[in-house]
């Protein structure tokens, strides 16, 4: 690790005006960001400590839950208005690391968490999103725990987050401040596709803060349930996972937001498989469509195939529960 | 002896001192003036280094100096019997056999210091395409020239005649991937010189080994080199070779002309400490209709570097355990570009996995119960030396650990037993180990004046319990209570010890301070008949008791005297050494049984239940003991499970160098693990009856495991680690 300089800020605004400085950065839990730094895959100038701002609030209103950036997962996980009110968002921070990291890590430094790519994460390895154009070591290597879904020719990484797998589903928005001042952005919207440009991976400028979360709670029918699939109990990443949020009524899907982890290197929407169940009853053959309609297009490697099955068989996992079935 | 201090269930008597932080790990030595080493590693797995560059780290701040092949004195390459088994050592030249390999150190004043200018030193590399896999090296198999553990390819009578007299023959083949040890604490070496003497903090399974590997690299007289090792923060095999940190840091030290303090990155491990090789197995068994085995046949193939052919896992079961007139076990080896391979606990998990598998497949094929096809096969003798165990309760592990796990309700047929939410599968297997069989250690007694012993060996503690099991053996033997005797070891200037490795601590380290105590108690017995204001005054030795501090007559208790006043009347302590003696090969077994279940619908699978019922010779602690065996457990679901470390296939790195890459279980994966001893003396041993038992407890439970996701699923994953994606792939 390279020496740095360590400046805690006092208010948002005097952080975003910190972090005009070229190569300075957000640091609140540090549960990922020390590690990268410690293992040479980033090099800061400065650390700009966010934890002293006053973004830890999480409130609960009749429509929505607003967390602020930097409630710790642990906070929101156990918040019994999040329990109550968006249990899925508590499943998925429950399924993601230990106890002791979920009381460090910052809601909003989770959605910014980089990806578990082994080669990514090894700073002497070739890697597009690590430094563009070295190449990318995964299309024909170890890839087993890579992407299936919305991957290209530059870079097939996962983005590790069950949060932001939730959130997708949950249809949150993400606030932002910057020197341009506040913004709002659908989560949907918040993550780039890889393309030609793996190293970009938000809509972020640079220095804009995530100041918070919005998610709408305003269906009370919709059934919801974060399944996430690894290769041990707990305290490990995805091989795939889901977050469903459904209605159904009369046996017929009325609504269905889906999200996957695991499969792509952003969380992944899939609109064809929310359509093939939306109006029809939740049968075994609705669940097959849809779980067909999520994996047109995927794209196999050499190690990860066994993702486009598995991650079909997590979705009707989920969907088994659901509207009085099983 | 007096009856009690062996055999109880007693906390580490270094218990406190671990968890209260007291105890003085080697990197927590308190060196004057220490620097700070760190490693930089080839990044390429074969060719030569072209261009070196170490300006820039030269010029950071704190840095002492930056050390490479250039600059390095020259160091002999120990002898492998001193445990240094690579057969080079780094930073002597420009070659590169390995990713990760050491190029260069650097030194400075503080870590972080060090730590900034490692990255600052540039190496370039003329570099050819590695070659790391073995599947695609399989066609250049050979068998290495005999080692260390004798023949790679052993043969009993004729397999070939074997199998045509089998009723029922089984083929299978199994491979198990490459994996580390991974122990809490990483390697770590402190040098510090003084003129022409070194002194070394070590974490070592084997400080003699070090001490040896040192003399001949450094080119330096033994005396002058003392290593230093009071605990260990794990080993598994992983610290019981000698490995190159540990003489580039004593080399290194010597030249910046300031101790230097190196602890391996949890990365560096990865290629700096030894790993199970990957193993590629083929099994042929035959056996009669009625379950005798007529033949087995094992070829194991594994790789090896391309300086040394260290093979281990010939498959010691394979030849010793089940009754069989006609076997063949094969080691082979494949030169690839991969860092030296050694031992791993437990040696024998590979080879030992896929014999229990493959009897289980046979087990199918014979409509026979797994238990009683073991049974059918039980050896009263060693089935390779022919000679009979000192004691073997191994039938009696089988039928007491049938009985506590509820065998008898197991319907046989596979996917037969399910719950709500999936399937249930019971499996077991045998767990086997040879134990001891090493060279053995001395130990020093000293009886003080004031009644107390202080006993000496230099031996090591991986936190199995070796403080605490062998001041419970002084105790016993001289009849103190456990806390007036104390043991310490760890240090070259105490009476040598074989490295702890291969289950012979308690063999070799527990008969030397058997042979030593017993003869320090006889000294204070002649002590105490021979004096005349003694009570024992006249009394023939040999009717002598010693328990609980006092000399008695036996038979009459009360006629009695103190260590104490015994001790004080001569006026002076009573010291006697033991020299190192072999202690016999032991053999400790037992039976295991798993449960597990299966989510069909995703592949996921969960270890439900453990039992284990083991034959250790007499147990001389009981908490140490269980924790050992509930130690290999968890380690063997970690193996059967999740285990692997992923070598890129065109890079030929290691890309899962750290915990989270390379997944061991977490509490959640570990069920209740129930464990069990006949725990009857082995008549064999100089140790109080016990025998080595570290490695056996792994044993076992890996081939249980597999068994049981059969009786489950129907289908036999004889891949490992078995993950999800394999049980979906077999279901369907």
């Amino acid at each position: 690790m390279r020496a740095f300089a360590y400046t805690p800020a006092d208010s948002p605004e005097a952080a975003v005006r910190l972090a005009a400085e070229p190569q300075a950065r957000y640091i609140a839990g540090g549960t990922d960001l020390l590690n990268l730094m410690k293992d040479g895959v980033q090099q800061h100038d400065r650390l700009i400590d966010i934890n002293n701002l006053p973004l830890r609030e999480i409130t609960v209103s009749e429509d929505r839950v607003r967390l602020g950036a930097l409630a710790r997962m642990s906070d929101v996980a156990g918040h019994p208005g999040v329990r109550r009110r968006l249990p899925l968002l508590s499943q998925a921070l429950l399924a993601g690391a230990s106890p002791q990291v979920r009381n460090m890590a910052s809601i909003g430094g989770n959605l910014l968490q980089r990806t578990r790519c082994w080669y990514f994460r090894d700073s002497t390895m070739p890697c597009n999103k690590r430094e563009p154009g070295s190449g990318c070591s995964a299309l024909e290597g170890l890839n087993r725990w890579h992407a299936v879904l919305g991957g290209s020719d530059r870079c097939i990484a996962v983005h590790p987050s069950d949060l932001a797998v939730a959130l997708t589903a949950l249809d949150a928005t993400v606030t932002t401040l910057s020197a341009q001042g506040p913004r709002s952005i659908p989560v949907r919207e918040f993550y780039l596709s890889p393309g030609d440009t793996p190293d970009r991976e938000t809509v972020l400028r640079p220095g804009e803060l995530i100041t918070g979360l919005d998610v709408p709670a305003t269906d009370r029918s919709a059934e919801s349930r974060y399944l996430k699939v690894r290769d041990r109990a707990t305290f490990e990443f995805a091989v795939v996972s889901v977050a469903a949020v459904v209605a159904v009524r009369h046996g017929v899907v009325r609504q269905a937001s889906l999200a996957f982890g695991g499969v792509a290197p952003r969380p992944w929407r899939s609109p064809e498989a929310e359509q093939a169940l939306i109006g029809r009853p939740l049968h075994a053959a609705t669940v097959a469509a849809a779980g067909r309609a999520l994996v047109r297009g995927a794209i196999p490697r050499e190690h990860n195939g066994f993702k486009i099955p598995l991650v079909q068989r997590a979705l009707a996992d989920v969907l088994d529960g659901f509207g009085g079935r099983r | 002896m007096s009856a009690g201090v062996v055999g109880k269930a007693i906390a580490r008597v270094d218990g406190r001192a671990k968890v209260t932080g007291a105890a003085r790990y080697a990197a927590d030595a308190e060196v004057r003036g220490v620097a700070h080493g760190v490693l930089v590693m080839s990044t390429v797995a074969r060719g030569r280094i072209v261009a070196l560059d170490t300006r820039a780290a030269q010029a950071a701040p704190g840095v002492v100096d930056v050390y490479t092949h250039l600059t390095m004195p020259r160091l002999t390459v120990p002898a492998p019997t001193t445990g240094y088994f690579k057969r080079f050592v780094p930073m002597q030249d420009e070659n590169i056999q390995h990713a990760g390999q050491p190029v260069a150190i650097v030194v400075a004043r503080t870590l972080e210091e060090a730590q900034q200018a490692a990255v600052l030193v540039i190496v370039r590399y003329e570099s050819q395409t590695p070659q790391v896999v073995l599947a695609d090296g399989l066609g250049d198999a050979y068998v290495p020239a005999p080692g260390s553990d004798g023949t790679n390819d052993y043969v009993r009578g004729d397999t070939g005649a074997g199998l045509a007299a089998a009723g029922v023959i089984v083929d299978a083949t199994y491979t198990t991937p490459l994996q580390h040890h991974n122990p809490l604490e990483p390697s770590v070496t402190v040098a510090a010189w003084s003129g022409d003497r070194l002194t070394v903090h070590e974490s070592t399974q084997g400080i003699s080994n070090t001490q040896n590997a040192l003399m001949q690299a450094l080119g330096v007289p033994r005396e002058n080199v003392r290593v230093i090792t009071p605990f260990v923060g794990g080993g598994f095999g992983a610290k019981g070779p000698v490995w190159p940190h540990t003489l580039l840091t004593a080399a290194v030290a010597r030249l910046a002309g300031t101790p230097v303090k190196l602890v391996l990155t949890r990365a560096h491990t990865y290629t700096s400490h030894g790993h199970r090789a990957e193993t590629h197995q083929t099994l042929r068994i035959g056996a009669a209709r009625d379950g005798r085995l007529t033949a087995i046949e094992h070829v194991v193939t594994q790789p090896v570097s391309r300086s040394d052919e260290l093979v281990f896992n010939s498959s010691e079961p394979t030849r010793m355990l089940y009754a069989c007139p006609h076997v063949r076990s094969t080691q082979r080896a494949v030169r690839l570009d991969l860092p030296t391979a050694s031992f791993v606990r437990s040696p024998e998990a590979a080879t030992s996995h896929a014999l229990e598998s493959t009897l289980d497949e046979l087990s199918h094929a014979l409509q026979l119960d797994p238990v009683e096809l073991r049974l059918r096969n039980w050896s009263a003798v060693n089935q390779e030396t022919g000679a009979p165990h000192g004691s073997n309760f191994l039938r009696e592990c089988y039928e007491r650990g049938a009985a506590e796990f509820g065998w008898a309700r197991r319907d046989p047929r596979p996917g037969s037993m399910r719950d709500r939410d999936g399937l249930i599968g019971w499996g077991m297997a045998t767990a086997a180990h040879t134990a001891g069989g090493r060279p053995g250690a001395g130990a020093a007694v000293t009886i003080s004046v004031e009644g107390t012993a202080l006993i000496r060996s230099g031996t090591q503690d991986l936190g199995t319990g070796t403080y605490t099991v062998m001041q419970q053996i002084g105790a016993q033997v001289l009849g103190l209570p456990l806390h007036a005797v104390r043991f310490d070891l760890g240090d070259t200037n105490f009476p040598p010890a074989f490295a702890s490795a291969a289950s012979a601590t308690v063999p070799g380290v527990g008969s030397g301070v058997v042979r030593a105590a017993t003869t320090a108690r006889g000294r204070v017995v002649a002590l105490a008949v021979a004096d005349p204001r003694s009570p024992l005054y006249g009394v023939e030795p040999a009717r002598i008791s010693t328990a609980d501090g006092y000399l008695h007559v036996t038979g009459q208790p009360s006629r009695r005297v103190s260590y104490r006043s015994v001790l004080r009347r001569h006026g002076q302590p009573i010291e006697v050494t033991s020299d190192p003696a072999p202690a016999a090969l032991g053999y400790s077994t037992g039976a295991v049984f798993v449960e597990v279940h299966v989510d069909p619908a995703i592949g996921r699978i969960r270890v439900r239940r453990v039992v284990g019922v083991f034959d250790p010779g007499r147990v001389l602690n009981r908490q140490t003991a269980r924790s050992q065996a509930i130690g290999g457990a968890i380690w063997a679901i970690g193996f059967t499970l999740m285990e692997h470390t992923l070598i890129d296939p065109h890079l030929g790195r290691v890309v899962t160098p750290n915990l989270s890459g390379y997944l061991v279980p977490v509490n959640a994966d570990v069920p209740d693990i129930e464990v069990g001893f006949i725990d009857r003396p082995d008549p064999s041993s100089p140790a109080l009856g016990a025998r080595g038992f570290g490695e056996t407890p792994m044993t076992g439970v890996t081939a249980a495991i597999g068994n049981a996701v059969h009786h489950a699923i129907g289908k036999r994953i004889r891949d490992l680690p078995i993950t999800q994606d394999k049980v979906i792939a077999a279901l369907s």
